[in-house]
């Protein structure tokens, strides 16, 4: 059976008030269960898309929905849909790692876990134990990352939006974040993540958009990339080599 | 949803070393002011009643009520330690005459002009510098150092309102740093009590008050430093814009308010007051001598002989009408003199508040003054106080001598060297006939009056800066 779209772009237009177009009628869909990347370069437009789905701009035109909820006419109803991770994951550095969890947990409805429930949820992406209860001050990105996707756990949202999620982060902690997003793959969730690391967007996505000058100017499932070269056809793309 | 959002913030700022540091620094300070206050407010005590006793004993040492001479003392009050304003300005000490101009002498920083230079450590400095430097540091990352570490994004990334983060972020503040700064301010009150600090019902109101207006000083600092984090995107800005605010509201506003209100509205100075009065008083001795001469040579060229009981009589009556009417030409020249120049004086410190009150720290002080009775018209309210006394004085000198005692007066006295007048010339005087200085305090009308305009300002501009903070904020850009 099919399954629904979680996260949905419908001709999402950004015009700033200088007059960049930042995004220009792009359209996409994220389903249960699915990871799609947007790849693209600095000024892309990955960014802005990400913003809109979350409220921070509005669209000059189209349409951003999260659960088949319009953003833009009820954004704090959408919210309660979705979990966000940014690039720069720094959390309040004065609470415990399972404190900021309780906080965020809170902040997104979920009012009656417990501690063993935020142990397991930093458990579950890797975490030392011994970290659970210490102060954010001491830890490393890959830590705080750790943290961060914990928190999007927890919420269970039905999406997930990763912003930039493996930036500054070693091969190893980064293969470890990729395997948790698989994790919540299966577990259903709709994931979107802007990168412009190619071999990661690849390597983990069902569906890749590639995005250059606020357009999306591919969008590739997995099968159809399992016999290309996506540098290659990234590049043939933003250069124009291909038609979008 | 803000119950959740104002724990964080609680948490969040009771959490941090900073917290820890300030909170620390601030609570030590407040105590050392109580605690320099009670010692300073013990040891001027002491100086008082020290210097009563020693008067008593001088005027206990005197025979003569016509030349008796008596001195007033100010008694310190409580709560001048606490918001010392001009206090170790004004004299402590008057030399009581029955006519005539007081003069305050003595006062502390004449005395110590140590402390004139570094002035003390009261309650007045704490909250101003102290205070309103704390509430920056707390303040001028609230919105923005959150868009800096990721999380302010991390928050609206679920349901959270703007409206309801901001309020967090105002209430959470002034709650987190606010209450905790009571402590040592309550712990401060009951080191008075152990001290054993003579504080009146009255006393502790106002007190209480200078607190409620030092926090709301402090309130206003912390909701404009947040107003300020919500308006530009980067805390090193904001960190310097609410630097500037701080330096111009504590040190450059109050300073050039002065310096301005002097340039719109001019004051002759006080040396130039004296010199009229010291050459009115000239003119006036010396139409006296004219007038003792002529009287003495109408007098002694009759056939009235200085032995005569009648001239004597005659001569003390001349004597006190001529003086009569020399004070009164005095009083009121002087009264014409010095009413002139309160009234200059009184326009230029209307200006010279008027514009201080654009800094709210200056608000403040003007706020805590009034309340501890340390304004600027301290010492006219001081002197007013020593001109009844001095009426009450006058009235006894009178009584005891029959005339004004403290003028220079020819007193012709026969001695025939009997025991009644050896007796009378070498009795005592009682200091407890004189009668007693009692400083009367000012009404709660009065003194509530007087501030209430000021601590009604530090509301209006709390409220200002929470709606500012409010505008900005549900304009600022949260990516």
């Amino acid at each position: 059976m099919d399954q629904p779209n979680i996260l949905e772009a419908q001709k999402l237009t950004k015009v700033y008030e200088d007059g960049l177009c930042a995004l220009d009628h792009v359209s996409f869909s994220v389903k249960a269960g699915e990871i799609f990347c947007l790849l693209g370069d600095n000024g892309a437009g990955k960014t802005t898309a990400i913003n809109l789905f979350l409220g921070f701009l509005n669209p000059t035109e189209g349409t951003p929905f999260i659960n088949g909820i319009d953003v833009t006419k009820d954004p704090l109803a959408a919210k309660q849909h979705v979990a966000y991770l940014s690039d720069v994951v720094m959390l309040y550095p004065n609470f415990t790692a399972r404190q900021n969890l309780d906080f965020f947990a809170r902040l997104g409805g979920r009012h009656n876990l417990k501690r063993d429930d935020y142990y397991n949820a930093l458990r579950q992406v890797g975490l030392q134990e011994k970290a659970f209860e210490q102060r954010l001050k001491g830890f490393s990105k890959g830590m705080r990352q750790k943290v961060g996707l914990a928190i999007a756990i927890v919420k269970e949202a039905p999406a997930i939006i990763l912003d930039e999620p493996t930036s500054g982060l070693d091969p190893k902690a980064a293969n470890e974040f990729l395997a948790i997003l698989h994790q919540l793959r299966a577990q259903g969730r709709a994931i979107l993540i802007s990168t412009h690391d190619i071999f990661r967007a690849k390597e983990i996505s069902d569906t890749v958009g590639i995005m250059s000058e606020g357009k999306l100017l591919a969008v590739k499932t997995k099968a159809e990339l399992e016999h290309e070269n996506l540098e290659k056809l990234y590049l043939d793309y933003i250069q124009g080599k291909v038609a979008a | 949803m803000l119950k959740i959002l104002l724990e964080k913030e609680l948490r969040d700022i009771i959490y941090s070393t900073k917290f820890a540091i300030t909170f620390a620094a601030a609570a030590v300070l407040v105590l050392l002011s109580f605690y320099v206050g009670i010692r300073n407010y013990q040891e001027s005590i002491h100086e008082y009643e020290s210097a009563k006793t020693t008067n008593a004993a001088n005027i206990a040492a005197q025979t003569d009520w016509h030349q008796i001479q008596d001195r007033v003392f100010r008694k310190p009050q409580p709560l001048e330690i606490l918001v010392n304003g001009v206090t170790n300005d004004v004299g402590r000490t008057t030399d009581m005459r029955s006519s005539g101009e007081l003069n305050l002498i003595n006062s502390r920083f004449s005395v110590d002009p140590l402390f004139a230079v570094f002035r003390f450590l009261d309650l007045n400095f704490v909250f101003v510098i102290v205070f309103s430097l704390f509430a920056i540091l707390f303040g001028y990352d609230a919105i923005n150092g959150e868009k800096e570490a990721g999380t302010l994004k991390l928050v609206f990334s679920n349901g959270v309102a703007r409206a309801s983060f901001i309020l967090s972020k105002l209430l959470g503040s002034v709650l987190a740093l606010g209450v905790p700064l009571l402590v040592p301010l309550l712990i401060g009150c009951l080191m008075l009590l152990g001290f054993g600090i003579p504080m009146s019902g009255f006393e502790w109101v106002r007190l209480g008050l200078v607190i409620v207006a030092g926090l709301l000083c402090f309130g206003v600092f912390l909701t404009l430093s947040i107003m300020v984090s919500a308006m530009v995107s980067r805390s090193s800005v904001s960190f310097l814009l609410a630097l500037v605010v701080w330096i111009f509201s504590v040190l450059i506003i109050p300073k050039g308010s002065v310096l301005l209100a002097s340039q719109i509205a001019s004051v002759p100075s006080i040396d130039a007051v004296e010199i009229q009065k010291r050459k009115f008083t000239a003119d006036q001795g010396q139409k006296w001598l004219q007038a003792s001469q002529q009287w003495f040579s109408s007098r002694m060229s009759s056939s009235a002989s200085v032995n005569d009981s009648g001239f004597v009589n005659a001569m003390a009556a001349f004597q006190d009408s001529l003086q009569k009417a020399r004070e009164d030409a005095r009083a009121e020249f002087y009264s014409r003199l010095d009413e002139d120049w309160r009234n200059k004086k009184d326009w230029q410190e209307r200006w010279a508040f008027g514009i201080s009150r654009v800094s709210p720290t200056a608000v403040f002080q003007i706020a805590a003054m009034n309340l501890a009775g340390t304004d600027v018209g301290m010492k006219f309210r001081y002197m007013q106080q020593l001109s009844r006394y001095r009426d009450a004085f006058a009235e006894t000198i009178r009584k005891k001598t029959g005339s004004s005692a403290d003028y220079f007066r020819i007193v012709i006295k026969r001695f025939s060297g009997g025991q009644n007048d050896q007796e009378e010339k070498q009795k005592s005087l009682n200091p407890s006939e004189l009668p007693e200085y009692v400083e009367q305090p000012r009404s709660l009308g009065d003194v509530m009056t007087a501030s209430m305009f000021d601590m009604g300002l530090l509301v209006v501009l709390n409220a200002l800066f929470i709606g500012g903070a409010f505008y900005a904020f549900l304009r600022f850009d949260l990516r």
